[in-house]
């Protein structure tokens, strides 16, 4: 076998001769990251800026949280009655996430940061928060599983999409969790709500409900304001 | 929506019926079924009428669930950030999931044993304790008074389980019992917490949750001795924070009430018998 130079010999060569040469060699430098590592440097959010976003999460996730619990007792559907009740201690269990973030975001008063994005997003969820009465489940659920939640999904992606995956591991951590708990309950909710949906007069009461809170939203920019989505992608001219 | 939802208000679906607290201790029959002396309350396998009784209470736990649940998830939004701390209310969220997961244990033990929803009636004044304004005493007359009732009750369905050879019933009572050793821990927690340097507050919260503790001992319900339906769980309230000065008050609120059941039966089989003569 030929001579390898610089290099250390074959493992077949060491061995030679009865040695108990060791098979890997301690001292030999690997590179910190492996090839398989593609996490990267920087992210696109400043410490600042992640508190700000983490603190109108919990702002939002706070307000939800805090109405599941409220309908409970305003809608017959025991089916609905039971996952609302499930579904009120998730999104209470983000917003203790968000909570415990943001000290370590250097924000140690976090209740500074536990804001909405803008007033219009305070009108989106207070028309979310609106229906009580026993016969408006439908309107309940499309508020939350058609409008807000699909917001939460979209703005914990791009943030989790856009943030540094080495500096802000954390606040990673944190999304993946709220993440996981958003999509199962849309899931839920989404399920709810087709079951509903049994004639083509509900279907429009559903539909108008959802572009009701569609155009709020809109006007808020979303639950971290505008920007939730980042900046609108810019058309590249290829001529 | 607004804050604070009457009782009156609770959404159910048409298979609930609902009665009143005083229809059911005026019930005519009750006196009848008094003087037939029928042996001791207690829930007990060699009873003839066990596995009926045992349907019925089983009926009663899951409508006390929705209630519990509705009553917590009431506490999430009813106050806002300055009258219930952050905390606080995350807690009445853990607690309406635990409640939503004892809803579903109770449906599926209630078809394990034989019985549907709306088979017995239901009776709200659970949720009434759960409609005070102050949330100290919300959480004294819902988290000690009535989740300390759930642990009697939970308790005593478990040793019917153990003692009818019922495994299912056994298993699920144990794990329902778990939960409701925590909600009473959160409930004596948040109670020394918010009235640390209010005594007169404290004071008031836990005279909120005798109040209630004397309803639920109404007619003899729970307390200490066979003739009680429900026995007092003390071993699993020590658990839960009660001191043994607690419970020996609570037993002897539950003597007194028993007591008064008896005295309104024999007036009720005097009268009855005066009727018939």
């Amino acid at each position: 076998m030929a001579p390898r130079p610089g290099r250390a010999p074959y493992l077949t060569e060491r061995s030679r001769g009865g040695e108990n040469a060791p098979v890997t060699d301690e001292t030999k430098p690997r590179a910190p990251f492996a090839p398989w590592d593609r996490r990267e440097l920087p992210g696109l959010f400043s410490v600042e800026e992640t508190a700000r976003r983490v603190g109108n999460y919990k702002w939002a996730e706070m307000r939800l949280f805090e109405v599941l619990g409220g309908w409970v007792a305003t809608v017959p559907e025991l089916d609905v009655k039971l996952v609302l009740g499930r579904h009120c201690y998730h999104h209470a269990w983000h917003s203790e996430l968000w909570h415990k973030r943001l000290p370590e975001l250097r924000e140690m008063n976090p209740e500074r940061l536990t804001v909405p994005a803008n007033d219009a997003f305070v009108t989106f969820m207070d028309a979310v928060r609106e229906p009580e009465a026993p016969e408006h489940t439908i309107e309940k659920l499309v508020g939350v599983y058609r409008v807000l939640i699909p917001r939460f999904i979209a703005a914990y992606t791009y943030h989790l999409n856009g943030t540094s995956r080495i500096t802000d591991a954390p606040t990673i951590r944190s999304l993946s969790f709220a993440l996981q708990d958003e999509f199962d309950d849309w899931r839920d909710g989404e399920m709810l709500i087709q079951s509903l949906l049994d004639t083509p007069e509900k279907i429009e009461r559903a539909g108008r409900r959802q572009e009701e809170l569609e155009k709020l939203a809109l006007a808020s920019g979303g639950i971290a304001g505008p920007g939730s989505l980042g900046e609108p992608a810019q058309e590249v001219s290829v001529a | 929506m607004k804050k604070m939802l009457p009782e009156s208000e609770l959404a159910r679906d048409e298979r609930f019926v609902r009665s009143k607290i005083e229809d059911r201790i005026f019930d005519p029959r009750g006196a009848k079924i008094a003087a037939r002396n029928t042996g001791p309350a207690k829930m007990a396998t060699d009873r003839p009428a066990a596995a009926e009784r045992s349907r019925s209470l089983m009926h009663g736990i899951f409508v006390g669930e929705v209630q519990a649940l509705e009553g917590a998830g009431r506490t999430c939004f009813d106050f806002d950030d300055t009258e219930a701390p952050f905390q606080l209310k995350l807690d009445m969220a853990r607690q309406c999931w635990d409640e939503s997961r004892h809803c579903e244990i109770s449906i599926k033990l209630g078809d394990h044993m034989g019985t549907e929803i709306g088979e017995y009636t239901e009776s709200t004044f659970l949720y009434s304790a759960a409609c005070n304004p102050d949330p100290v005493l919300r959480l004294c007359g819902v988290n000690r008074a009535l989740e300390g009732l759930a642990i009697d009750v939970f308790s005593t369905m478990k040793e019917f389980g153990n003692e009818s050879g019922d495994p299912v019933l056994e298993f699920c009572e144990d794990w329902m019992l778990a939960d409701e050793v925590t909600h009473v821990k959160m409930g004596s927690d948040w109670l020394r917490r918010l009235t640390d340097k209010d005594p007169e507050r404290r004071e008031r919260a836990l005279e909120f949750q005798r109040t209630v503790d004397a309803i639920f001992n109404l007619g003899g319900f729970r307390g200490d001795e066979e003739e009680n339906v429900i026995q007092l769980a003390r071993r699993f309230r020590e658990l839960a924070g009660f001191t043994e000065e607690e419970n020996d008050s609570l037993s002897a609120l539950a003597r007194e009430s028993t007591e008064q059941a008896r005295e309104m039966a024999e007036m009720a089989t005097a009268a009855l018998n005066a009727q018939s003569s």
